[in-house]
Order: C-alpha cells, then structure tokens, then sequence
C-alpha cells in the first residue's frame, strides 16, 4: 500500500523543504522506496535541500506537458537507497499544473513507491491546492510563534475542506532554554490552541543551517539531535507507538560533548 | 579514522559556509540563463559530438564547458583541446 503525504504550513520559512527533505531521506534509510516531489513551481528549493541541483534535466512541469517520461525526471540519491526527487519547474509558475494533473501524477508515482512526499509551497493559493490535490494525509510544520500558529490554524481548516483525514503537527524550531524561561510556547500550549495530533518536536539546532549549506540532509549524521528528532518523525509516519520525544538537554555534560565531538557517542535522547 | 585525525588536527573538511556559496554562485548563473547544470551536460555532449566531426578532440577529460557572470551578461566558455584537424571526407 502507499501513500502520499502532503507537507504544509501556511506561513513561509518554517521548515516545510527541511521537513521534507529529511522525512524523505529517513523513510528511505527504513527500506522505503520514496518519491519526493517540489511542488512550489517557480521556486524550487527541495533540489538543493537535498544537494541534488547539479543533477537536474527535467522537471515536475516537463512531465506533466509530455516532454519527458516520469522516470526521466526522477533523480536518484544515491545516499540513501530508495529515494527519488522530482524536481519543481524553476522558470515557469504554478499554473502550469492543475490539481486533476497533480492527481493523474502522484496516481501513477504510487505504482513504484511506498511513500509520495509533497512539499507544498507557501500561500493558501494554486500552489497548496496544487500539492493537497493527491494527497492521502497532512503534516502540518509550524514553530513556536504567534504568526506560524495562525497560518497553520488557518491550514488545518483548508486542509479539512479538502476532505483530507485530520492532520499531524511537526513543532519545528524549538528551544529548550526559551520554554523553560517561559520565553517559547511549550508543547501543551501549542497542542491546545491548535488540537491536532503531534507527530513531533524538531529542536532549532545549529546542524540544520550546515546540513543545508553543504545539502547534505542532517538524518544522515547519527550524532546530531536533531537528526535523531527527524528519525523518530519517520518512525511515527510509519506507524510505531510511543516513540518518545528525543531530550532537549540544555546544556550537556563536558564528557559527553567531547564524545559527541568525536564522533563516538550516539545522539542524545531517550525518555522524555 | 581518516576524519577523527582530520578532526584533531583541526582539518575538517572545507568550512560549510564557503560550501554554501560556492553552491549558490553556481546556482544563481544556471538560474539566470534557465539552464539546469544536466542541461549544460546534455548540451556539452551535443556540442562535442559536432566538433569531433572536423577535428580530432584531444580527451574529454581536458574539455571544459562552463558559464561565467559578466557585466550583466552570462558568458559559455569553452576550452577544447584540438589534436589535429580531421581529413576524412565530409559526409554532407
């Protein structure tokens, strides 16, 4: 059986193409054959997320309009097994596609793949209805703030008249120290406002900016925390119970940073 | 190993933020002539292919293909080693 799961958020830059990217690369790594698909036409931005944009030819667009087959278009990661990237156009805009395309597409990618990611381009415009056309589920991402919490209220409303089933929330961007300040909304806050099932919590970690910098997704570093948080995402997407949360240490103990720096200790996480 | 000794010593592999821009010239240039870098490659082929017809190329490895930002123009540059001039007839 597969599946297509649409990630959204409403508000920009809140981590929908890292989101992606990572659920992407880790379902792979759990032996999933995954499509990834850049649905923000005339801004594509998963290709280099993924530091695949020196192997682009074809595109999201050029399937649609028959210019090439599907398989042409599809680029392998050779990193992770199983994992392909169907790039956005990056010169044309997003209505170049139709929902009813998007459909006959993701329809089509489901005969070869577990899992279909869609990564949905901010707005509320062509461009979701676009990237919820075909899609079975919903992750909503959004972070600690009053702005990205509205947009994703607002999402989550759309994404039920879409009459997708209800979806789950990926809290990106999280800062341990803030919430024990009382500076950052904390879990239960954002749950109640927002009353959708969590799937996880992402902290904001320095690793993300040099993960993306070298496009190289941070799930395939074993030690980094946040890496860890993106597996257990993938873990819970693939219907495993009672995954904890990893831990927000603050501030790790001298040894263990040593280790961590090494490269010998695992990330940190287990209960919490 | 290789990497922990690279970690002490201090050589880790290049900084992450010159990979970054290093990425993003790159990017910004195929963006600007909406040619994908498989593109160029294609494109590169191609072009090869006529050349070897009129003169004898001297290895693909030498070749080099790539597009440079100018005063508000992008420029292709190419260099291709020639060994010599082919002289076979012409099929035309």
């Amino acid at each position: 059986m597969s599946e297509c799961i649409v990630v959204t958020s409403g508000k920009g830059g809140v981590g929908k193409t890292t989101t992606t990217a990572n659920l992407g690369v880790a379902l792979a790594l759990n032996g999933k054959k995954v499509a990834v698909i850049d649905a923000d036409i005339g801004l594509r931005n998963l290709d280099v997320i993924l530091g695949l944009e020196n192997r682009i030819v074809y595109d999201l667009v050029h399937v649609i309009e028959g210019e090439c087959k599907l398989r042409q278009a599809l680029i392998r990661d050779k990193r992770a097994e199983g994992l392909f990237l169907l790039p956005a156009a990056q010169t044309r805009d997003k209505n170049a596609v139709t929902p009813q395309q998007m459909r006959d597409l993701i329809a089509k990618l489901k005969e070869d793949f577990d899992y279909i990611l869609v990564d949905c381009p901010a707005g509320i415009e062509q461009g979701f209805k676009n990237a919820v056309a075909g899609a079975d589920r919903a992750i909503i991402v959004t972070t600690p703030e009053v702005s990205a919490i509205r947009d994703a209220d607002r999402i989550i409303g759309m994404v039920e008249a879409a009459e997708l089933p209800e979806p789950e929330l990926i809290i990106n961007r999280f800062r341990a120290k803030m919430v024990e300040a009382g500076d950052m909304m904390n879990k239960d806050d954002i749950l109640e406002i927002l009353a959708i099932p969590l799937l996880g919590i992402v902290p904001d970690h320095e690793d993300i900016i040099v993960s993306a910098n070298r496009g190289r997704p941070v799930v395939f570093d074993e030690t980094s925390i946040v890496g860890e948080a993106y597996r257990r995402v993938a873990r819970r997407v693939l219907g495993e119970k009672d995954v904890p949360e990893v831990v927000f240490e603050t501030e790790p103990g001298a040894w263990k940073t040593f280790l961590r720096w090494m490269g010998l200790a695992p990330a940190r996480g287990m209960a919490g | 190993m290789k990497d922990l000794i690279n970690r002490f010593l201090g050589r880790t592999n290049k900084n992450s933020k010159d990979e970054a821009k290093q990425r993003l010239k790159f990017l910004l240039i195929h963006d600007q002539v909406d040619l994908t870098p498989g593109q160029l490659e294609a494109m590169k082929t191609e072009i090869l292919e006529v050349i070897a017809r009129y003169v004898e190329v001297e290895d693909l490895e030498g070749t080099e293909f790539k597009l440079e930002r100018g005063d508000g123009h992008v420029a292709l540059v190419s260099t291709v080693p020639v060994r010599r001039v082919v002289q076979r007839a012409q099929a035309s």
